[in-house]
């Protein structure tokens, strides 16, 4: 019961994860790579703030989450006065950069890792209680996400993106909109760190490399780019397959390169042969980004 | 008389080329001033200089008297510069409606803070803008396809809702590039009703146009420029009937 | 006081261990600025050329040349192929620039899980024994390693040069760079120059990968920061600009070798990424040299 409950916190944190990511690249058109490091200041701060102060857990959260924020707003506002392409290896330099500052740090623990996060919740009610928490932060992001992107915000998002000349000159502030929506995304992935150090008390820098870049990115394309539940349905497969081989018994030095692989496999058939993912809309009129 | 536009020694040059060589331009309220010239000369740079687009090298540009080259493009719209574009640029996977909608010169849907925490001014807004497209797409007798999708629309009526996309902002100025390539029949009348219209109601137009009689039909006075500079401003007759600047035009 | 031996040595060395990130750097900068295309497969490739040298070397037993000539067929016919059936086919798609991120990433990576699969994860070397002969040439020490490596990336710069500068299909790479579009007009193929500059790359690759493995141990994983101090390096020495990627990389390898003498040597790598960070947020187009010179008094 307790497995299955760190699965699901986990599957919730990842839609978290997706969901937000998608904001930011399926609906803001906004290339980034560097998702996994907002998730890791939101988390690395709100685990600090535990550690050594008395502050509340859910001010630590939205300080780790408005942490995340700020440092978003630094890179997408140098990257974007450049280009748009440009954001996408800025964000790469920016994710491997800070990855390695934190690792180079004594007092993010550095390589090994920052544990003795106090629990702030004991006994066996903690997993019940974090899964409830989780979930229902997973189900308002989602939601949360589909209303915004519906209303008046979407269909200037979507106008941004068809041709952002046109929609500059009719009197949209389109460099504005692509901060926010930037700053957003990466402050609920802040938000999603942020209950990771709050539940698993340790968190090391391993786990917000290049390949949690892709993994993120693989649920979202796989699920479907720019649309509500796509990285809803992709954040589960993802997180149920690897658990589904589990079951061959391999030992751990064939099934991590296995699961990899299938990863990404997985990810090459849709790119090639339905890159508009599970739930995206292929027809031509496509209001997300998408993989084209 | 007082110009909604005026542009005193405007300069732009692309490395050798020059698109744009001292021009000094002036449009009234109610005008309607045709810019022609060859391709290249410049005109829709000019365009790019005034709504903002393009900085220009040199020289002041002012609306109602009032210098905004330091205004970047979308603020410029949000004083009132309304333009549409030679090719059209029109939001290809939205409805037509969708398309007006993003168009009035203040658009709250644009800020998260008002979209989130303001909903009822946002839908106030939303309400007015959407009787107002609907008022424009009346006049052009397209309301029957403000649900369409604009890509379903043939070409000369895409052209109209880029024209009123533009009216959406009922600013002082109006910018059209080559309103008429490609539109016939029904289409050209009511972009010529439209038009006059428009500028009857007091605002300033200016229309680059290739088609000359387009040009005679609505404008009293037109501008011929090339290479970036204003060869000519006048009556349109006295343009058009100058051998000279026929030359200029065909040959070269 | 420093001992200016000590300088000359840590100069030298530098130079020397710098020598395959140069190859990397002008394979991958040729790439970027020929087919616009952050090319990260290459991480896939660099893993396909060690390892299939390091099989051939070590499990089959063949000559040197025989296995570096197999990893030369086997590396280019990847690249072709990627090109061929991965990036042609993206580009008649008219794919997003994310789209190619994700396809030339995801591929390495995909390349780098079978071959942990293969291979594990141990560290191996091309050679039972990576230490190579010394001698003292004016008091500085210079092994054949080094030599080898400094000849072997002179060569190739200069042969690249050559290629650029001086043949019809190296000119017609340089008008692709400049405008596909327009290069087309007058009868150039952009596939074909892509085609070419997937093989040219591939060579690098190869020769760079001998060195490494020559002189290091490499675990499939390695590949990847490999393609990323050529992204720095790209990056540092100003997008579309070859050979000043190339010295950057050269740079970057100096100002790391030298940094021993005032930072601890944990501090190394975090150097590496604080200039990756600067070029990022300051000189987004490249470090223009009088720039890099007001940088490093800062
Ligand atoms: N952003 C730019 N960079 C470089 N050159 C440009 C740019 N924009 C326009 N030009 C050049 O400036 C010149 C004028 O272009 P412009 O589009 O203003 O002409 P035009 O009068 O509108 O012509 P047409 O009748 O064909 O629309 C052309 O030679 C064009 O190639
Ligand atoms: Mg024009």
């Amino acid at each position: 019961m307790e497995y299955l409950g760190t699965i699901g916190i986990l599957i919730a944190i990842y839609i978290i994860l997706a969901a937000s990511y998608n904001l930011v690249i399926g609906y803001g058109g906004l290339a980034t790579v560097a998702h996994p490091i907002f998730f890791a200041i939101g988390a690395y701060v709100s685990g600090l703030l535990a550690i050594h102060t008395t502050l509340p857990p859910p001010v630590s959260v939205l300080v780790g989450s408005g942490c995340a924020m700020l440092a978003s707003l630094l890179l997408a506002a140098s990257a974007l006065r450049v280009s748009g392409d440009y954001l996408l290896i800025a964000s790469l330099g920016f994710q491997l950069g800070l990855l390695q500052l934190i690792k180079n740090l004594a007092f993010t623990g550095g390589p090994g890792g920052l544990g003795g996060i106090p629990a702030t919740i004991v006994g066996p009610s903690r997993t019940p209680v974090y899964l409830a928490i989780a979930v229902v932060l997973a189900i308002a992001t989602v939601f949360a996400i589909r209303a915004l992107v519906r209303g008046p915000y979407g269909r200037a998002i979507t106008a941004m993106r068809d041709e952002e000349l046109a929609f500059s000159a009719l009197g949209r502030n389109a460099m504005s909109m692509k901060l926010v929506i930037f700053a957003i995304g990466c402050g609920i992935a802040g938000i999603a760190g942020g209950i990771y150090t709050f539940y698993f008390q340790y968190i090391s820098p391993d786990q917000f490399e290049v390949l949690q870049s892709a993994a993120i990115l693989t649920m979202v394309v796989l699920g479907g780019m720019g649309t509500a539940f796509g990285p809803v349905v992709g954040a589960v497969l993802l997180l149920a397959i690897p658990q589904a081989i589990t079951f061959l018994q391999l030992p751990p030095s064939i099934m991590a390169p296995m699961q990899g692989i299938i990863f990404t496999l997985l990810v090459l058939v849709f790119l090639f042969l339905r890159p508009a993912g599970i739930l995206g809309d292929t027809g031509r009129r496509r209001r997300s980004a998408g993989l084209t | 008389m007082s110009h909604v536009l005026r542009t005193e020694g405007l300069n732009k040059r692309f490395g050798g080329i020059v698109v744009c060589d001292d021009v000094n331009l002036t449009i009234a309220g109610g005008e309607i001033l045709g810019l022609i010239g060859p391709n290249g000369a410049g005109k829709t740079s000019l365009f790019n200089l005034i709504s903002g687009v393009l900085r220009p090298d040199s020289g002041t540009i002012r609306l109602n008297g009032k210098a905004v080259n330091g205004e970047p493009l979308y603020r410029r719209a949000r004083l009132g510069v309304a333009r549409t574009w030679q090719h059209m640029l029109l939001f290809r996977s939205m409805t037509v409606m969708e398309n007006m909608l993003v168009a009035p010169r203040h658009y709250p849907g644009e800020s998260i803070l008002r979209v989130t925490v303001g909903r009822a001014g946002v839908r106030s807004a939303e309400r007015t803008a959407r009787e107002r497209a609907h008022a424009i797409l009346d006049r052009m007798a397209l309301d029957g396809t403000a649900d369409m999708p604009v890509t379903d629309l043939p070409f000369g009526q895409q052209k109209l809702i880029g024209l009123a996309r533009a009216l959406m902002n009922d600013g002082p100025l109006l910018l059209l590039d080559e309103p008429m390539a490609g539109v016939e029949g029904a289409a050209y009348e009511t972009m010529q009703r439209v038009v006059r219209q428009e500028a009857e109601s007091g605002r300033a137009i200016c229309v680059v146009e290739h088609n000359v009689s387009f040009i005679r039909d609505l404008c009293s006075r037109a501008v011929f420029m090339i290479n970036g500079r204003i060869l000519q401003d006048g009556p349109v007759e006295e343009l058009i009937s100058s051998t000279t600047l026929t030359e200029l035009y065909f040959g070269a | 006081m420093l001992d200016p031996i000590i300088l000359a040595q840590i100069l030298w060395t530098g130079i020397a261990t710098s020598s395959p990130y140069v190859l990397l750097t002008a394979g991958f900068a040729l790439t970027l600025k020929v087919t616009g295309l952050w090319n990260f497969a290459q991480a896939g490739l660099m893993a396909i050329a060690f390892y299939t040298m390091f099989f051939s070397l070590n499990v089959l037993a063949w000559p040197v040349p025989v296995a570096i000539g197999v990893a030369l067929v086997l590396t280019g016919a990847v690249a072709l192929a990627m090109e061929v059936w991965g990036l042609q086919v993206l580009r008649a798609r008219k794919s997003g620039n994310l789209t190619f991120f994700i396809f030339t990433l995801i591929l390495s990576e995909f390349v780098i899980y079978v071959i942990t699969l293969v291979f594990g994860t141990e560290p191996q070397t091309l050679f039972k024994s990576i230490l190579s002969p010394v001698a003292i040439i004016g008091n500085i020490a210079v092994s054949d390693w080094d030599k080898l490596a400094v000849v072997t990336a002179a060569a190739g710069l200069a042969a690249l040069w050559l290629f650029m500068t001086r043949t019809r299909e190296g000119q017609f790479l340089v008008a692709v760079s400049d405008n596909a579009k327009l290069a087309e007009l007058y009868g150039i193929s952009a596939q074909r120059a892509y085609r070419v500059v997937a093989v040219v790359a591939a060579l690098f690759i190869v020769a760079a990968m001998y060195l490494v493995g020559s002189h290091g141990g490499i675990v499939p994983n390695s590949p990847m920061e490999l393609v990323l101090t050529a992204v720095i390096a790209t990056l540092l020495g100003g997008i579309g600009r070859v050979f000043a990627a190339a010295a950057a990389a050269v740079v970057l390898a100096l100002i790391q070798s030298f940094s021993i003498l005032v930072i601890a040597s944990r501090w190394q790598n975090l150097l590496l990424y604080g200039f990756l960070f600067a070029a990022i947020l300051l000189f987004p187009r490249g470090v223009r040299l009088p720039r890099l010179r007001l940088a490093m008094r800062r």
